[in-house]
């Protein structure tokens, strides 16, 4: 057993970290970072910063080098997205490609499919979105009702969906769609965003610009060709790639950082020295560190190809704990970072306001261990 | 990173289980007690070598075989005698059991007094070394499943042995200890009554099929995981950082422990017969201990 980083990971750490200090503009922090990773600004800032990292070597140093890559382990992924998230992830979207896109093309895609998609998003200058939830689908993907009929030699899509992050620049979507009757017969389809008949309308919220989107699709026609896997094979297909997505997300790195920022800010200002205030951020700090081990297990256990259970599953859930603490702490004692006080404060709060639904619901997160790591009953 | 347990630590583990489940029933007489300690398992602990492996082979093996001790229904002494007392003596070995002290408050009832040969006392730079004399301690009865005991008369601190400067160590150890003692604890109450909900039944069904039981559990189960990585962290690293954090994360959730899982044990569960308490009131007692959560997290704010 060993909780630290070897000499190569440490390598590899300061690697990504040179490459950051290169790539990132002088004022990311400033004009980029509060605006969101999912603004038009830095969903198209993306394309620059990707490139450059892939002429690093850093963009998909995990895949295989056939797709790019350089097959390196699941630390170096995971350390990569580390330093991307507590530097306010300047890979915008194409963290997605990276993670869970991609490895599902690796596997389930047809070679013109692995031609076509995966240069691509390792070259870094592909921008995708994430077409699963609908406005009567979210946690319950099963439930979507957007539906691609089948034409023989295509696919007409109809329907439409919500929550789409990134859509208005997004230049390919990852689309769910139902193809039979049954719950789960659902296919996934990669299609441009330029396809006629798509059409995306944003719409304001609490969180910020960019994450909130409807895409339409009105008589898509979509060729066979762009079918991920056998129709119907869809809910394999993302049973596998969200299983990359739950761990994906380095929740505590950004907290333990957000926290840092708000703490410096409290120093500044003489009020740190109030122990209530002191002890609740020492409480916050803890629960973040206990995500972050619960999270080192889950990549150690891919490490050690050992099956993973709910670990994942896991790791989101204790993530979240921290997270709802720290909301709570910066609005009590950062009261103006919603008010326009502190912009990274107030991206890194409005950003977490769904972090209990996305990618699954926190209760979904927990129904999944109670049953798979637990051994608890379903409902009769 | 490596979360998985080398050869040597692996068969450490499974030696040490050995023999604890080879002795950890309680007797039919202390079925109905708060605590029991096994003394003969505590000889044969230290005859085997299991209260020297933080000397032999390091802090993180002493943690592991504090949270395989923490998970019996019986009682064993392993964590302040195997774990805190090499940190601070080194190659010289101590005789146990050994209770921690906070030498602020000597009068108040100490944990582990009554079955301790020697204490560490932490006297805010120094700590002290004294042999316990089995006269000087009456014991106290307490829900808090450890013996408890407080001296008849104050110990006489001037013959005790004086460790300068070692009161921070002994400190940071105690947290380490604490973490460790609780991971294994909390991992075995709730496995305990994760089999007790999944066998008693209500309105018809297992407590275990309701999801709102089962929410809980998670939790808890979370906690139970966290703090052992936490602990192995700590007991691995040597930061005290660590050690604040994984002290802080343990006293923070025992409330949630023990109020969730006594909870989904009903009634039952507030019967000494029912092995529950064993652990839970361990929990507690270990909540207060080397500061408390509120003392950690001001030391965990400190580093930032």
């Amino acid at each position: 057993m060993e909780f630290g980083w070897t000499a190569e990971q440490d390598e590899f750490r300061e690697r990504v970290r040179a490459a950051l200090d290169e790539l990132l503009p002088a004022d990311w922090d400033e004009v980029y970072v509060p605006q969101s990773y999912a603004s038009d600004l830095q969903v198209e800032f993306s394309r620059t910063f990707c490139a450059g990292l892939a002429e690093r070597g850093l963009l998909v140093p995990h895949w295989p080098k056939q797709y790019g890559g350089n097959d390196a382990d699941d630390w170096q992924h995971f350390v990569l997205g580390e330093e991307m998230k507590a530097a306010g992830e300047p890979r915008g979207p194409q963290y997605m490609n990276v993670n869970w896109i991609g490895p599902a093309i690796m596997r389930y895609g047809s070679d013109a499919q692995r031609r076509e998609h995966l240069l691509g998003i390792s070259s870094g200058k592909i921008i995708w979105c994430q077409g699963f939830s609908e406005p009567g689908a979210g946690t319950d993907l099963a439930s979507l009702k957007t539906r691609a009929e089948n034409r023989g030699d295509h696919y007409l899509v109809n329907g439409s969906k919500i929550w789409t992050s990134y859509a208005r620049k997004a230049d390919r979507c990852f689309l769910l769609a139902r193809t039979g009757a049954g719950r789960k017969e659902i296919s996934v389809f990669l299609l441009p965003m330029s396809t006629p008949g798509i059409s995306v309308t944003s719409f304001p919220g609490l969180i910020k610009d960019g994450h909130l989107n409807e895409v339409f699709f009105s008589d898509v026609k979509v060729p066979v060709s762009a079918r991920l896997g056998e129709e119907g094979a869809g809910w394999k297909i993302i049973t596998y790639a969200l299983s990359y997505e739950r761990v994906g997300v380095t929740r505590y790195h950004a907290g333990l950082e957000a926290l840092n920022i708000a703490i410096g800010k409290l120093k500044k200002q003489s009020r740190f020295d109030d122990p209530v205030m002191q002890s609740r951020a020492g409480m916050i700090a803890a629960k973040f560190e206990a995500a972050r081990l619960l999270t080192y297990r889950v990549v150690d256990l891919r490490v050690h190809r050992i099956a993973d259970t709910a670990e994942a599953n896991l790791c989101r859930i204790a993530s979240l704990d921290a997270v709802e603490d720290l909301m709570d702490f910066l609005v009590q004692y950062v009261p103006d970072c919603l008010t326009g006080g502190d912009a990274l404060l107030e991206d890194y709060y409005r950003i977490n306001i769904p972090a209990g639904i996305t990618g699954g619901t926190n209760e979904l997160q927990l129904d999944l261990v109670a049953r798979r790591a637990l051994g608890m009953p379903g409902r009769t | 990173m490596n979360f998985q347990l080398t050869e040597e630590q692996s068969a450490l583990v499974a030696a040490v289980q050995q023999i604890l489940q080879d002795h950890a029933d309680l007797p039919q007489s202390a079925r109905a007690a708060s605590h029991w300690f096994n003394e003969t398992l505590q000889a044969l602990l230290a005859e085997n070598g299991y209260l020297n492996v933080g000397r032999e082979f390091g802090a993180l093996e002493a943690a592991l075989v504090v949270i395989e001790a923490a998970k019996m229904p019986v009682l064993t002494e392993v964590a302040a005698t195997a774990l805190i007392a090499p940190q601070l003596l080194g190659e010289e070995s101590l005789e146990g059991p050994v209770a921690i002290l906070n030498g602020r408050d000597l009068s108040r009832a100490h944990r582990n007094l009554p079955i301790a040969r020697h204490a560490l006392i932490d006297l805010g730079d120094d700590v002290a070394l004294l042999p316990i004399e089995a006269e000087n301690v009456e014991t106290v009865p307490s829900i808090l499943a450890y013996p408890f005991g407080r001296f008849r008369r104050p110990p006489d601190l001037r013959a005790a042995r004086r460790l300068r400067c070692q009161a921070g160590a002994l400190r940071h150890w105690w947290r380490v200890a604490l973490s460790a003692e609780s991971a294994g604890a909390a991992q075995a109450a709730v496995a305990f009554t994760l089999n007790h909900v999944k066998q008693r039944h209500v309105f018809g069904h297992p407590v275990a099929v309701f999801q709102s039981v089962q929410h809980r559990m998670v939790q808890c189960h979370m906690v139970a995981t966290a703090l052992y990585y936490l602990a192995l962290r700590a007991a691995w690293s040597g930061k005290v950082y660590d050690a604040d954090v994984a002290a802080c994360y343990a006293q923070q959730h025992i409330k949630k422990l023990v109020v969730d899982l006594h909870q989904f044990s009903g009634a039952m569960g507030v019967t000494n017969e029912f092995a529950l308490h064993l652990w839970t009131y361990r929990l507690r007692a270990l909540q207060t201990e080397a500061g408390g959560m509120v003392e950690c997290a001001l030391d965990i704010a400190r580093h930032r």
